[in-house]
């Protein structure tokens, strides 16, 4: 891994723990009040940053459909860099979410009183199984260099990777197959549990009553895309940044051009269709996305910068891996703007004639920015997952190239 | 014109029908509403007494009264619709739960369980009427200067009043902090409390205009019964399917 990029990356991620930090603190003293959500906006930036985050852990599912279903053998070598991603950011998806419920503590719930009609209890259980599953298989191919590097007297913290070994000291011919048996029965699992924990993310807003927007069979499907898509493009940022693969870069590129467009065609069908009911209520919805006071959120931060920019450089730059690096950032960057295109305006149409004027409070309105404390959160936890996947490409060998000259001391 | 007075306080008949309904098998009981926008005169009443009987704090509210716009100009009118949970029979809100802390009562009172209730808010926006809100823990005393040592700062205006919540579901709840209500979930429950002991609902004996009618809709001799067989009754979004067991009279 390059040192200036490391160190640069490093310094923002620990710049965003410690400035996130404030917000965390105000927010751990003073409660819930703190955010700017109301009771006919009870999902924000929160809600928003969590469906981000689980498009961001899609890049491995990607990559295991390309390897296993389309028997595309390059990206083997970025598995484990894929998986060690996935974990990260299910990890930071649960921290979010897991702030944003008035009694966190009470999660035990989900076990004891399960509700099965739920899609929420059906997301957590897919949440649960899609980590399981990623830590299991960052484990195992990681397994090799791990027992290495526990035998090797140069390195230093070598009783971390000892443990990590678990007790053992030796990596055979017969283990390396076992592993890889195991890798692939977990890659296997991961296809079916990742359509589940994709579309369930999507049930959850898909399957509720008299929502303009979520309430669409479409909603599942454009979360699996688009999932695709976000995920897609991080894995090649990521390894444009940490193990520079042309190859790898190049074909992911051509995969997330097709997936792209998929899914503007996807959301155009979705705006088409509902603005063909002509209800008042949906098409006040959909023209808050189009026309509302964010309307550049839609057009110019979703559809220009991280839409049509991206794909004119993926259809005329295919062989650039700095572009297309560009590009997916671009994609991953501008991709909280469509999540929270998705979660937020469904919301901010009254739901009754006259509840605007029913009852005056704050947090009875449907006008809703992501205040301050909102923002530095996000930000801490942003950071966290940044500092934790810098260290983890750092301190574990998930970035396989180079084995054992990785500078990880 | 005699005629047309009511021979006796509709409340008189609605205490009488209560204490009937309380005489029965529990779980031969399906309680009910009737709005008779008729009658509503938008005095807001029904809200302020369930404010005051469940001592909600800012930002929650379980009963609001909405006000709609009819017609077109010139012909334009004006009514007024109060809105309670609506306690549907189909109810898209405890579906939602992903810890069953909100469920339907054998008498057909949709209710939250404030100690299991995780405060995920997905019933807020399950629910197709707006009749939950969420408890973020705000206080009327919040802006009250503080007098140490005299009797009216911030502590001592929050201590006569919002600190100790009200006895929702018949149960005490721990002073006001961090701990439940706050972070739940929150709703109309058809104070399940003064039925308990005999008593309406606060927003059926505040109702100014006697628009309010409540009792146990399945005892033909009930004055809910009466009501919801009027050619005039209807339901709040009825072609959502969630039948409410709040009907309002046009
Ligand atoms: S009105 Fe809303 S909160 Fe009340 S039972 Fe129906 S869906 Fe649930
Ligand atoms: S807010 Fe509480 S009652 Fe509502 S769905 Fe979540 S856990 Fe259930």
């Amino acid at each position: 891994m390059n040192e200036k990029l490391f160190r640069t990356l490093l310094g923002i991620s620990i710049l965003g723990l410690l400035i996130g930090t404030g917000g965390l603190i105000n927010f751990f003293i003073h409660g819930k009040s703190t955010l700017a959500l109301g009771s006919y906006i009870p999902w924000g930036l929160w809600v928003s940053l969590y469906t981000f985050f689980l498009g961001l852990t899609a890049g491995a599912f990607l990559i295991t459909i390309l390897t296993y279903v389309f028997r595309i053998k390059v990206f083997y070598g970025i598995g484990p860099l894929a998986a060690f991603t996935v974990v990260v950011v299910i990890i930071c998806e649960i921290i979010i979410i897991t702030l944003d419920l008035g009694h966190p503590v009470r999660m035990y719930r989900l076990l004891i009183t399960p509700g099965f009609k739920s899609m929420i209890f059906w997301m957590v259980v897919f949440t649960m199984a899609m980590l399981i599953i990623y830590i299991l298989e960052t484990y195992y191919l990681l397994r090799e260099e791990i027992i290495h590097w526990s035998q090797d007297p140069g390195i230093k913290n070598r009783k971390i990777y000892q443990s990590l070994a678990l007790g053992r000291t030796a990596y055979t011919e017969e283990d390396r197959q076992q592993d890889q048996r195991r890798v692939r029965l977990l890659s296997l699992l991961s296809i079916p549990v990742g359509l589940f924990f994709y579309g369930s993310n999507g049930a959850v807003f898909a399957v509720l009553l008299n929502r303009p927007i979520w309430n669409s069979t479409l909603t599942p499907l454009l979360f699996i895309i688009s999932a695709l898509v976000s995920g897609g493009a991080l894995i090649v940022l990521l390894t444009f940044m940490f193990k520079r693969d042309d190859n790898v870069i190049h074909l992911l590129g051509l995969t997330i051009r097709f997936l792209l467009v998929v899914m503007l065609i996807l959301e155009f069908l979705h705006f088409f269709i509902s603005y063909q009911w002509d209800v008042v209520y949906i098409v006040a919805a959909l023209d808050l996305v189009l026309y509302g006071p964010y309307w550049w959120n839609f057009w110019i931060v979703h559809i220009a910068v991280g839409s049509l920019l991206p794909l004119y450089l993926m259809i005329f730059y295919p062989y650039n891996s700095r572009l297309l690096a560009w590009a997916c950032f671009l994609i991953v960057f501008t991709f909280i703007a469509f999540r929270l295109n998705f979660v937020i305006p469904d919301q901010a149409v009254y739901k009754l004639e006259g509840l605007d004027a029913s009852y005056f409070h704050d947090r009875l309105r449907t006008a809703y920015v992501p205040n301050l404390t909102e923002w530095l959160v996000s930000l801490w936890v942003i950071s966290l997952g940044l500092l934790a996947f810098l260290l983890g490409a750092r301190w574990l060998p998930v970035i396989q190239a180079g084995r054992g000259e990785e500078e990880h001391v | 014109m005699a005629r047309d007075l009511p021979v006796e306080d509709p409340l008189v008949r609605m205490q009488r029908d209560l204490k009937r309904a309380l005489q029965k098998n529990p779980k031969d009981l399906k309680w009910g509403m009737v709005i008779d926008i008729a009658k509503c005169i938008g005095c807001h009443a029904c809200t302020i007494g369930c404010v005051a009987e469940n001592k909600l704090p800012p930002g929650v509210v379980y009963r609001v009264v909405l006000e709609e716009e009819t017609g077109r100009y010139p012909y334009v009118g004006r009514r007024f619709v109060p809105r309670p949970c609506l306690h549907c029979q189909n109810p898209p809100c405890t579906k939602a739960c992903p810890v069953t802390a909100t469920w339907q009562t054998e008498q057909g009172v949709v209710i939250v369980d404030y100690n299991r209730c995780i405060g995920c808010r997905y019933c807020l926006v399950a629910c197709p009427y707006a009749a939950r809100t969420s408890d973020f823990g705000e206080w009327y005393t919040a802006e009250t200067a503080e007098l140490p040592g005299k009797l009216y700062g911030q502590k001592a205006a929050a201590n006569g009043y919002e600190a100790h919540p009200a006895a929702e579901y018949g149960r005490k709840w721990p002073d006001r902090d961090h701990d439940s209500p706050v972070g739940n979930a929150r709703k109309c429950h058809f104070c399940l409390h003064r039925l308990k002991v005999g008593m309406l609902p606060a927003c059926t004996t505040s109702c100014v205009g006697r628009a309010t009618i409540f009792g146990d809709r399945t005892d033909p001799n009930s004055l809910v019964y009466e009501t919801i067989g009027s050619p005039r009754v209807f339901v709040l979004k009825e072609e959502l399917g969630t039948r409410p067991s709040v009907y309002y009279l046009k």
